[in-house]
């Protein structure tokens, strides 16, 4: 075992996939397969660093270590800082992130495997430049530091979301998320200016009068909404499933998306003081976690129903942190990082082999692809809050938090996705994996190497585990946790089995026809019918593009052309000033002394 | 007075270049004229060496009874000097070689004594070693402007001795003002130690002496009306030496400027508006006469002019934070404008002359050259995050804390105007196509070495000024921590 003092695990943790990301875009760009390996031991060294930095704060779980550099410096003052924070919660997020990053990394060698090698190695560029930014935000010591990574992951969203740019609708897919986010980052901006305004730093532990606490909260979560996909910020999130597989699995499930999550949690402080923007998280996030459930019932496409799973999860973690449990939201972050990469990463898989993401080309796979169905139905399982696999110890604390604090119609709405939640994976699986061949392709389908199947079998394994590990994730945040069995709980699981036996019913052995329910037929219309969507199209071409239009006509013809003046009467007078350079030496002798004599006399007189 | 070991201290780096100097010297003449770029790429190196053993020694202290002291402040402007001379040599180093084989010591070493005469310039207290310091920065320059002299009438140094020329009438005339404005403040004040004017009580005679010396150092760093030779002599003399002339000089004339008017005679001593007027003519005619251009070295001539009134802003206050903001702009400056100068050379070494058509295209012929070039160009517009950006707002802020703030916003609506000019040359490269007969451009090893470190300075120290700007303030603070200015 190296013995390094922590700081110096963290500085590696950062700056080796920041040098991974530059060689790439530099030199490596045009060797993939030397770009892939240059990325993947970059993030290896991450996942070590974090590995070791956990082990040692799990000894001593309440230590912390703030390290932080003048950036920028302003007179005797310091405007700005940049830094590392090591303590359990910033610790904890760095490992999740850093060991899907690299199992995902590892996946895609073998997902990724047909790109040209140009493209390959673009690809692992984006991604070491992803890990940079994400552990940069993990790590930040204040706000701001916090921001620079919230933008930058934002931006390898981007890239990687228009990974494959020449098709139009994933060109479309990454301007949308772009702009959703950046519409909402508006709201982190805002909240940062507010808060240095009355607190003169970036720091989430100043303490605020109630009021400026409520706006900065709530100026956060605004940016939180459209980071981790929140009603009606969401509608960046299915589209987003253009990308590349295995970047859904990394950014858009597991690590990006949570992230929002992690600043509520890093920042609980503030949020704290703020007890309205907690109640409004509160019916926000339990809204959107049934709100996207009903609308998975319906998806046809593999990824979007995960997608749409996704909204309704980290509905459940906003809810959580809303009732004031951060144990509660900031452990389901890292239970639904396991289970929901292992599903995209299983959905991956199933792609590579099919061809297709509909799940009407798919079904029967379970005989062909065993290892595949194994590993996906433990995902499913955990995420429908089956006993004993991890998304039931964590969706359990939620439901239990809602309980204690009485939050009926929240936990209602929690219930109901529950059951929903349960219905739409069994859904899922029964097509996908059972029944008959629907596709050629389906007929024909089989594992991945091993290169594929690694990162399956760990996660899986961490699906099966994490959830034990509750109460040392407790002691590494500060909280407490005993696992026990209280009436919510059950109903949740009653719930959850409930809606996994509705599912086999109609989608296993046919006993259950949905449509003789015609109470049923106007949801599904809604949930498919993408109204929100709509409504963002309606706004954006009527008010945005219309207050654009108006900007544009000002800017046009009267800012440019008071500025196209200006310009033009700059060039004509520097053509007349022009004349004074002669080339002539006398002249310029001459202009010394005259400006001498102008000089002393002014000065002396003037 | 005797001298101990202790008096050497300070001089550390200053005594070593003059042995390198020597060295340099006597190996020329033992082995004759020499043919490749390994001379320029020793003294390249001796330099840097230098300027690397700058941060492991402590050069603080006083020598010779006083005559020189060693600090923070003298120290950062060794570091800018020797900085600048190693990049400027690098990137000279295979023009030398090229054009002028069997002559290759002299230039570089016409370089080192220019080098020695500037880092010993802001440490000394005396007069008398001030205006020696002076004047051995200054002599190898006139030389050096008339390096490219060549009898080819189309050949790109044909305008060299023309370029030297001016220089030097100017530069005569503007040295005897200095020197007359300095008998005059000795002349009153009875001694030739700096720190003791502070004790005379001034009179006309005496601010007429500190207003000569403003005028003759005026022309050191090119503040208008004192500019005239500037865009000739840029535009004729060989375009590495350029690069070293457009920035060392000039912040060696504001280290003499700073030490006479700041630290001798008092700061806030000088008529303002008088002060002020040099400023804002320098920014606006600087600016203006650049858009007019159509050759990249004039261009950046008069560009560079603009520059000079924005570190006049900082320099009129003569508080520790303008200095410090001062320093700054001076040290990304340094890297920013060699950087550019540099890209300039080798369009113009290819193409034969350097006006903006020269550089149409450039990013087929090199994308790494018309990146870098673009980089440097957004850093002296002043567009965040390169380090000019920094440089310029430190700059306005410490002038608005001035009390100058009309001049900052002036100083706004300038720069979109510098933004203007410097895009042109942007557009050119990256817009337009190239000349058909146009090959791709490659650079010689020492040119790839200098401009990589300009460029690596501008975006570190762009995305990160701490380091810098902590340099500064130390240098600001020592130089303010002496006994003087309260008058």
């Amino acid at each position: 075992m190296i013995v390094l003092p922590p700081l110096v695990w963290a500085l590696l943790a950062l700056f080796c996939p920041l040098l991974a990301a530059i060689f790439i875009g530099l030199f490596a760009r045009y060797s993939g397969r030397f770009s892939s390996w240059l990325s993947l031991a970059a993030v290896l060294t991450s996942l070590g660093a974090a590995i070791t930095l956990l082990r040692a704060q799990l000894a001593r779980p309440e230590r912390f270590l703030e390290e932080t550099v003048r950036w920028l410096p302003q007179g005797g003052e310091t405007l700005a800082e940049l830094g590392i924070r090591l303590d359990g919660t910033s610790i904890t997020m760095l490992v999740v992130v850093t060991a899907v990053a690299t199992l995902v990394q590892v996946f895609s060698l073998e997902y990724m495997q047909e790109e040209s090698s140009h493209a390959f190695g673009r690809y692992f560029g984006y991604h070491s430049l992803f890990v940079f930014s994400m552990n940069l935000l993990v790590l930040a010591p204040n706000l701001l530091q916090l921001f620079l990574g919230w933008e930058l992951v934002g931006l390898t969203s981007y890239l990687l979301i228009g990974f494959y740019w020449r098709k139009p609708s994933a060109a479309r897919a990454a301007v949308k998320a772009f702009w959703m986010t950046k519409l909402a980052d508006m709201g982190l901006v805002l909240g940062l200016v507010v808060l240095f305004t009355h607190s003169g730093g970036f720091s989430w532990t100043a303490t605020l009068t109630p009021e400026v606490a409520t706006w900065v909260s709530g100026l956060l979560f605004l940016a939180v909404m459209g980071k981790s996909a929140q009603f009606p910020l969401h509608v960046w999130l299915p589209d987003a499933m253009e990308g590349p597989t295995p970047v859904s699995a990394l950014l858009h499930a597991a690590t990006m998306v949570a992230a929002g999550v992690y600043l509520i949690v890093r920042t609980f402080p503030l949020f704290e003081q703020a007890p309205d923007t907690l109640t409004v998280m509160t019916y926000l996030g339990a809204f959107t976690a049934l709100f996207a459930a009903v609308i998975a019932v319906v998806q046809t496409d593999i990824k979007k129903v995960l997608a749409y799973s996704t909204c309704s999860q980290l509905g459940y973690m906003i809810a959580a942190l809303g009732a004031g449990s951060v144990m509660a939201g900031y452990f389901h972050l890292t239970t639904h990082a396991c289970f929901k990469a292992l599903l995209f990463l299983g959905a991956g898989a199933v792609i590579h082999a099919v061809h297709s993401n509909e799940l009407s080309k798919m079904g029967g796979l379970s005989r062909s692809m065993k290892l595949t169905t194994v590993t996906f139905v433990i995902g499913a399982l955990a995420l429908a809050g089956v006993p004993g696999l991890a998304g039931f110890f964590s969706k359990d604390l939620i439901l239990e938090t809602l309980y204690e604090k009485r939050l009926w119609v929240p936990l209602g709405l929690l219930l109901a996705a529950a059951g929903l939640t349960a219905f739409y994976m069994g859904r899922v699986v029964l097509l996908a994996f059972f029944g008959e061949p629907r596709s050629r392709a389906a007929e024909h389908a089989h594992d991945g190497d091993a290169a594929m199947s690694a990162p399956l079998i760990a996660l899986a394994v961490a699906t099966v585990g994490v959830g034990y590990a509750a109460s040392r994730f407790a002691a590494l945040i500060g909280a407490s946790y005993a696992f026990h069995v209280g009436p919510v709980g059950v109903l949740g699981t009653a719930l959850g089995l409930g809606g996994l036996a509705l599912a086999y019913m109609v989608y296993g052995s046919g006993a259950v026809r949905l449509e003789s329910f015609a109470l049923l037929a106007p949801v599904g219309r809604l949930a498919r019918s993408g109204g929100v969507d709509r409504a963002w199209q309606y706004g954006f071409r009527r008010i945005a593009l219309g207050i654009a239009a108006a900007v544009g006509f000002i800017d046009r013809y009267v800012i440019d052309g008071f500025m196209n003046f200006l310009g033009w009467g700059t060039i004509v007078l520097a053509r007349r000033l022009r004349r004074l350079q002669t080339g002539n030496v006398s002249d310029y002798v001459l202009a010394v002394v005259v400006g001498t004599i102008a000089l002393v006399a002014w000065g002396l007189y003037g | 007075m005797t001298l101990g070991w202790a008096d050497f201290a300070p001089l550390a780096i200053d005594l070593a270049l003059v042995a390198a100097i020597l060295i340099v010297l006597i190996g020329d003449l033992a082995g004759g004229p020499r043919a490749g770029r390994g001379i320029g790429y020793l003294c390249g190196i001796l330099l840097l060496g230098l300027f690397a053993g700058s941060f492991f020694l402590d050069l603080s202290g006083p020598s010779m009874g006083g005559t020189y002291v060693g600090d923070a402040w003298s120290t950062f402007f060794k570091r800018l000097f020797l900085a600048a001379g190693a990049l400027a040599i690098f990137g000279s180093a295979d023009h030398v070689a090229r054009h002028t084989p069997t002559r290759q010591s002299e230039y570089h070493l016409l370089i080192l004594f220019s080098v020695l005469g500037m880092s010993l310039l802001p440490g000394a207290r005396d007069l008398l070693l001030l205006v020696v310091a002076f004047e051995l920065m200054g002599l190898p320059l006139f030389v050096l402007a008339a390096w490219a002299k060549t009898d080819d009438p189309r050949g790109v140094g044909r305008h060299a001795p023309e370029a030297a020329l001016k220089l030097y009438l100017v530069g005569a005339a503007s040295t005897a003002i200095t020197l007359f404005g300095l008998s005059l403040i000795v002349g009153l004040s009875g001694t030739t130690n700096i720190d003791a004017w502070i004790r005379t009580a001034p009179s006309p005679l005496w601010f007429a002496g500190g207003f000569l010396v403003l005028a003759g150092m005026g022309f050191k760093i090119g503040a208008v009306p004192f500019h005239f030779w500037v865009p000739d002599t840029y535009q004729g003399s060989s375009t590495p030496f350029v690069a070293f002339l457009s920035v060392a000089p000039k912040l060696a004339g504001f280290a003499a400027l700073i030490a006479i008017i700041h630290r001798g005679l008092g700061a806030g001593l000088l008529h303002r508006p008088t002060l002020v007027t040099l400023a804002v003519a320098s920014i606006l005619l600087g600016n203006l006469l650049a858009v007019a251009q159509t050759d990249v070295k004039r261009l950046l001539a008069f560009s560079g002019i603009g520059h000079i009134g924005f570190m006049l802003l900082a320099f009129l206050p003569g508080t520790t934070e303008s200095i410090q903001m001062l320093l700054f702009y001076g040290g990304a400056y340094v890297v920013t404008n060699i950087g550019a100068f540099l890209i300039v050379e080798q369009v113009e070494d290819a193409a034969g002359g350097s006006s903006i058509d020269d550089f149409a295209g450039l990013v087929y012929r090199s994308p790494s050259l018309a990146t870098a070039m673009l980089l440097f160009l957004l850093s002296l517009a002043g567009i965040p995050f390169v380090v000019g950006f920094w440089a310029k707002l430190y700059v306005f802020l410490a002038a608005w804390e001035a009390g100058l703030q009309w001049i900052v916003v002036l100083g706004a609506i300038v720069s979109v105007v510098g933004l203007f000019y410097y895009l042109q040359i942007a557009r050119a490269m990256f817009m337009r196509k190239p000349a058909a007969e146009a090959p791709p451009l490659g650079s010689s090893l020492g040119m790839t070495f200098a401009i990589s470190l300009c460029l690596a300075a501008v975006v570190v120290l762009g995305a990160f000024p701490a380091p810098l700007l902590g340099e500064a303030e130390a240098a600001a603070k020592a130089f303010v921590a002496k006994p003087t200015g309260a008058r």
